[in-house]
């Protein structure tokens, strides 16, 4: 498989990603859609605090792969925000040494009346590269992806797995320095599946920065070198993969089987 | 080793206004390519779909006409080249606003998953609409040619008037885009609040004609200075008073301030509201 090339430009334990002490509340209104004639008929304000997360310290270092594992809402998405810069935290401070390309963060399919194409490039300059950068990068997006002459269609003719194989090509092509993957994985058939695990396996050889978000937990034990577990905001444990996806698996009373390892 | 970004919290309430709008000008591509692309999504990349953006506002130029003369009785060829100039300025405005008002709504997952400036996109909508205001311009050469006194030397005030338009409608598109963000039905209310504001604005009448009682409109009204500007050189080839002048710059600049602080103090909100 051809697999292509990195650059070295990181000296492997250099800090990626630091973080001190955050904390991300969300306000949120009780109301699903806020509009106006809620805002004239409801008594009072009912406001609901969320507290997202909760005194957060973490520091990730180039050339290695943190799986983040933990139940859903236990702001495993929030702190990838964060980290990306889309979200404002609370209180505390991160800082980031380096590019980060969130999966799906170049956009990807953001309008679904228009093609793949537009719509990579569109992400792309969103997210601050200039046109050049991203056409010098489209032929190896598209091969990566293989989808072939599917570029040019409109992204709603998209399957879900095209879809997929189309952000997950864009956010590695671009040679992220801090690569974020957020329960993207798991929409890719096995062959693709592979291919990505190798791409990652590649940019953690070359001393990038990867987090991935997900609950496929084999995958993370395969993969990733550290294991960050978050429950309610908070890290719960932090460390080697196998110790921790055990105490995890022991939280969540589920005995070894095959479900619990991967998303089917 | 690439530069350290930092994240912190929010302690007042705007973003370094410098580093925030170079991060914008880095982005002018993005709001080239996306207002292209919009549009081309809606065909107007199309001949038909050019036409049509002549063909649409020239068709309701004609019912407004029909109607001037249904409810006044005579109308001549001034009136209709002051109704199609004021109306095309007006729809330039009022399209920025209802594409603006969208714009961070819409733009859900791009917000969601990607950190730039969110200004962006309602600037992206007034420029969308000022694509779609060019043709028009083609149009209003023509009538004016047979049907407004000849060309003065006051026309090289337009494109200062038409930035100053473009100033007011980007300043409204940041409003409405704000305003939908919190109350999700305010676009469900804007085509009654446009239609009332085509009515209380100088583009089926002129100002001169208010009854003394509703003459503050001129004032109140943002756009009311701007039609009268506008219409008054290609019309009559007159140029804008100094207080004409001043209600514009004013409008467009006060709005533009107030519009852009509610905006950047808010946006890094959106990716929570959304």
């Amino acid at each position: 498989m051809n697999l292509l090339s990195v650059s070295d430009d990181h000296n492997a334990g250099g800090r990626a990603v630091t973080i001190k002490n955050l904390d991300l509340t969300y306000i949120t209104t009780v109301e699903k859609k806020p509009t106006f004639r809620q805002a004239l008929t409801r008594t009072g304000r009912k406001t609901r605090e969320v507290r997202a997360l909760e005194g957060v310290n973490l520091e990730i270092p180039y050339g290695s792969v943190l799986g983040v594992i933990g139940s859903n809402g236990a702001g495993k998405s929030s702190l990838m925000r964060v980290i990306s810069g889309i979200i404002p935290p609370t209180s505390g401070r991160v800082e980031i040494a380096g590019k980060v390309s969130t999966l799906l963060a170049l956009g990807v399919g953001f309008n679904p009346r228009l093609t793949g194409r537009e719509n990579v490039i569109l992400g792309g300059l969103a997210a601050g590269l200039n046109r050049a950068e991203i056409e010098q990068q489209f032929e190896e997006i598209t091969a990566f992806a293989e989808i072939g002459d599917a570029i040019d269609s409109p992204m709603k003719t998209y399957s879900s797995g095209m879809y997929s194989r189309l952000a997950f090509a864009v956010s590695v092509v671009v040679e992220p320095d801090i690569l974020i993957i957020d329960e993207a994985l798991s929409t890719g058939d096995a062959k693709f599946k592979k291919k990505c695990l190798e791409r990652i396996k590649s940019l953690r050889s070359h001393n990038r920065a990867i987090i991935i978000v997900s609950h496929a937990l084999a995958t993370i034990n395969d993969i990733c070198n550290d294991v960050l577990w978050l429950n309610q905001g908070k890290i719960m444990m932090r460390g080697e993969p196998g110790a921790v996806i055990a105490a995890y698996k022991e939280s969540l009373h589920v005995a070894a089987s095959p479900s619990a390892d991967e998303d089917v | 080793m690439a530069h350290v970004q930092v994240y912190e919290p929010f302690r007042r309430g705007l973003p370094k206004v410098l580093p925030y709008f170079a991060q914008v000008w880095r982005r002018r591509s993005f709001v080239a390519e996306y207002s292209r692309s919009y549009l081309r999504a809606q065909d107007f990349g199309s001949l038909f779909g050019q036409l049509w953006l002549i063909l649409n506002p020239l068709l309701l130029a004609f019912v407004y006409f029909l109607l001037i003369i249904v409810i006044g009785g005579d109308a001549d060829g001034k009136r209709f080249a002051h109704l199609t100039s004021g109306l095309f300025l007006f729809y330039l405005v009022t399209n920025a606003v209802t594409i603006g008002a969208k714009s961070i709504t819409s733009g859900g997952k791009l917000i969601l998953n990607s950190a730039f400036p969110r200004f962006v996109l309602p600037l992206s909508a007034t420029v969308i609409s000022f694509f779609r205001f060019i043709p028009t311009l083609v149009v209003l050469a023509v009538i004016t040619a047979f049907l407004a006194s000849p060309w003065s030397v006051n026309l090289l005030f337009l494109p200062i008037i038409l930035f100053l338009v473009l100033l007011l409608a980007l300043a409204l598109a940041l409003l409405f885009a704000t305003l939908n963000v919190y109350f999700r039905d305010t676009k469900n209310f804007l085509p009654y609040v446009t239609r009332a504001w085509l009515y209380l604005s100088p583009v089926l009448y002129e100002s001169s004609a208010l009854s003394p009682a509703l003459a503050p409109l001129k004032f109140i009204n943002p756009l009311a200075s701007f039609i009268d500007a506008w219409s008054g050189i290609i019309v009559n080839g007159i140029a804008p008073s100094a207080t004409t002048w001043l209600l514009m710059i004013g409008w467009s600049l006060g709005l533009l301030f107030i519009s852009l602080y509610l905006f950047l103090s808010r946006e890094r909100e959106f990716a929570l509201r959304i």
